[in-house]
């Protein structure tokens, strides 16, 4: 990793293990695939039977579970550890999305929801605000190489030079800053930065022009790129290349 | 429950039943008066006669018994008989029609047989008790044969009906008289298939619309894939060939939200949650939203807001409109258009918010379907734009999700503008 401030960096990565519990076999494998990249340790159960004995018996960080499994369903698996006091963090995988379905699921003791289909950047940094769970980032001061963010003041720099950047350019900033090193998909900036919740609205033509002209501001007059665009996952800030 | 047509008949023949027994015993009770009455008279005449012939010559009351035949009579003074025809008193298997006429000196009692009146109202009686029958069986058929003639659309409405599937919905029920109750009904029963052809086709259109627009980034996605799959590439050029799937792929993504948005807001699943809501506000933070997009095509986005104005509403929903209309405004005004926003109570109460703009505007043939789901004016350009022609179909659901309406103005050549118009507050 580059010499950024590791958002909220308060565990130890290669230590953590993820529980997947999908039926799904390439959604899984991808899955496996996605987290051990990202140095998780990551045990795949395809039934609702296998992943509740794995999660009964076995110490995880945290079950990521489909809802619709064979045999016995994701909700009851939820229902059934949590009454045996397991506290778990648990991410419900799910195509199905109606508030109902939300509520449910949440009710049942999941502590987040994310639909399919996923931008899987999305899915890693859900996983990684559940670990940090109670110790959220609150840096006020952001850096990145050259780059430094105060969100007190918002005041910007890079190299030393002050930037002056629009209110949605900062707040986008920041996110990705928050974020340093790991892709944002156009999905969770609608959401975070923009605040727009409906899935079907056209944003993304907005955000594409606003990272372009972020992207003018904080990059073009220098000669490291921190802001690159990852071609239809999304974007990322991170000092060099890889 | 018997059907229509046996109700209709025994109802008709009850009734006429009635009627006709009443008019027998009507026509018995007279006949059987009118021959009593001229049965006494005939007695009378008989006693006068006798009383004649008594005061003239007694002795030629035995001619006169002779002579009148079927009368029989007794002529007495005080206890002593005068005359007396044989047989005196009439007996026998008729019953007698007895008069009598006198004073203190004397009295005379004649009788007559009745056996031809009764045998007159026998024949009578007869006539009627077969004939009311034959007339009741009569009316009972005939009701019968008309309540059939009269119900036979129905039979035939129901025949064509049942041959009615969604795959004949242009199949229509024959209508014999435009103004009768059959001919309204079948009228109702036609105008309630049309509007279910329209639905139908409108849903097939729809479904083929849909597959084609999710058929077009499979195509992409497919053919990418395979052609990479051909050569071996380096890294970067992988790299680049898995983003630009992934690109197809964020497209059907949005194409599959944007159906489910509509299909769910059809079905009545989505739920509103209304709250009072400062449209200047709302307005204001989508033009904000989107006013990079405009700034990048060096438009001019103005806001008139008039006075503050808030409606109920669910404010992501109509957001959600908005927004729709905004992008389908800055998408179609060439460069260095402009584009206008307003907010407005209008004298009728009700609240608008316009969006217009002066890109081509919509030419009259397509304003009509401009709404309808993958309606697009000219299909290559749209595309090229990265829409997936539901823009203005989300924009229309959210506005009426709202209990609202979209109008659109425009002329071709002279811009667009479509105007939001919702409902007063508080009503």
């Amino acid at each position: 990793m580059s010499g950024a401030t590791h958002a909220g960096a308060g565990y130890t990565r290669g230590a953590l293990r993820v529980l997947v519990v999908e039926d799904e076999r390439k959604l899984a494998r991808a899955l496996r695939d996605g987290l051990e990249a990202e140095s998780y340790e990551v045990t795949v159960a395809s039934t609702g039977e296998e992943g509740f004995f794995l999660a009964n018996h076995d110490a995880f960080d945290l079950v990521v579970l489909d809802l619709m499994l064979p045999g016995r369903g994701g909700l009851e698996v939820l229902t059934t550890l949590r009454k045996r006091g397991h506290q778990t963090p648990v991410l419900i995988l799910t195509a199905k999305d109606t508030v109902d379905d939300r509520v449910q699921g949440l009710d049942s003791g999941a502590d987040d929801y994310l639909v399919k289909p996923f931008a899987f950047p999305e899915l890693l940094a859900r996983i990684r605000a559940l670990l940090r769970r109670g110790r959220p980032d609150q840096a006020l001061r952001l850096q990145l190489k050259d780059l430094t963010m105060d969100v007190m003041t918002r005041r910007v720099t890079r190299a030393g030079q002050p930037l002056e950047l629009t209110v949605k350019e900062f707040e986008l900033l920041e996110y990705l800053l928050r974020h340093v090193g790991h892709v944002v998909s156009r999905e969770m900036l609608a959401r975070d930065v923009w605040h727009v919740t409906a899935r079907a609205t056209p944003l993304d033509n907005v955000i594409d022009v606003t990272v372009a002209r972020l992207r003018r501001k904080i990059d073009d007059p220098f000669e490291t790129m921190l802001l690159h665009t990852v071609r239809g996952v999304g974007f990322v800030v991170r000092g060099g290349e890889g | 429950m018997p059907s229509v047509r046996w109700r209709l008949t025994l109802w008709h023949a009850g009734v006429l039943a009635l009627v006709i027994c009443a008019f027998a015993a009507g026509i018995f009770g007279f006949v059987r008066a009118r021959l009593y009455a001229a049965l006494d008279r005939q007695i009378e005449v008989d006693l006068a006669t006798i009383e004649t012939v008594y005061r003239e010559e007694t002795g030629d009351l035995g001619e006169l018994a002779h002579r009148m035949g079927v009368a029989h009579f007794e002529v007495t003074e005080g206890s002593t008989v005068v005359y007396r025809t044989p047989g005196w008193p009439p007996s026998g298997p008729a019953p007698y029609r007895v008069s009598a006429l006198g004073d203190s000196s004397h009295h005379i009692v004649a009788a007559r047989d009745e056996a031809m009146v009764r045998q007159t109202l026998r024949t009578l009686g007869i006539i009627l008790a077969a004939g009311v029958p034959c007339a009741v069986a009569l009316a009972m058929g005939g009701g019968y044969f008309l309540a059939g003639r009269m119900l036979a659309p129905v039979a035939t409405m129901a025949e064509t009906a049942r041959t009615i599937t969604a795959e004949s919905l242009s199949a229509r029920l024959h209508v014999e008289n435009e103004q009768d109750e059959f001919g309204q009904l079948a009228r109702v029963f036609n105008d309630t298939l049309a509007r279910l052809e329209a639905a139908f086709e409108e849903l097939r259109r729809f479904t083929a619309d849909a597959s084609h627009e999710l058929r077009t980034p499979l195509a992409a996605l497919r053919s990418v894939g395979e052609v990479a799959l051909q050569r071996s590439l380096s890294v970067p050029a992988y790299r680049e060939v898995i983003g630009s799937m992934l690109e197809e792929v964020g497209r059907l993504t949005h194409l599959v939200e944007s159906l489910l948005t509509l299909t769910r807001g059809d079905s009545g699943r989505i739920r509103p949650a209304f709250e009072m809501v400062s449209l200047n506000a709302l307005v204001g933070s989508v033009a904000d939203n989107l006013k990079v997009l405009a700034e990048e095509k060096e438009q001019t986005l103005t806001i008139d807001a008039g006075s503050p104005v808030s409606v109920r509403c669910d404010p992501a929903i109509l957001r959600q409109g908005l927004v729709n209309l905004l992008d389908n405004a800055i998408k179609y005004t060439p460069r260095a258009g402009a584009i206008r926003l307003s907010v407005q109570q209008r004298r009728s109460g009700e609240v608008a918010i316009e969006v217009e703009d002066s890109g081509p505007g919509i030419p009259a043939a397509h304003q009509g379907r401009i709404f309808e789901r993958f309606y697009r004016v000219d299909d290559g350009r749209s595309r090229d734009h990265g829409g997936v022609g539901l823009g203005l179909a989300t924009a229309r659901w959210a506005v009426e999700a709202n209990g609202g309406r979209v109008e659109l103005e425009s002329e071709h050549g002279n811009g667009a503008l479509f105007r939001i118009v919702l409902p007063v507050p508080g009503c």
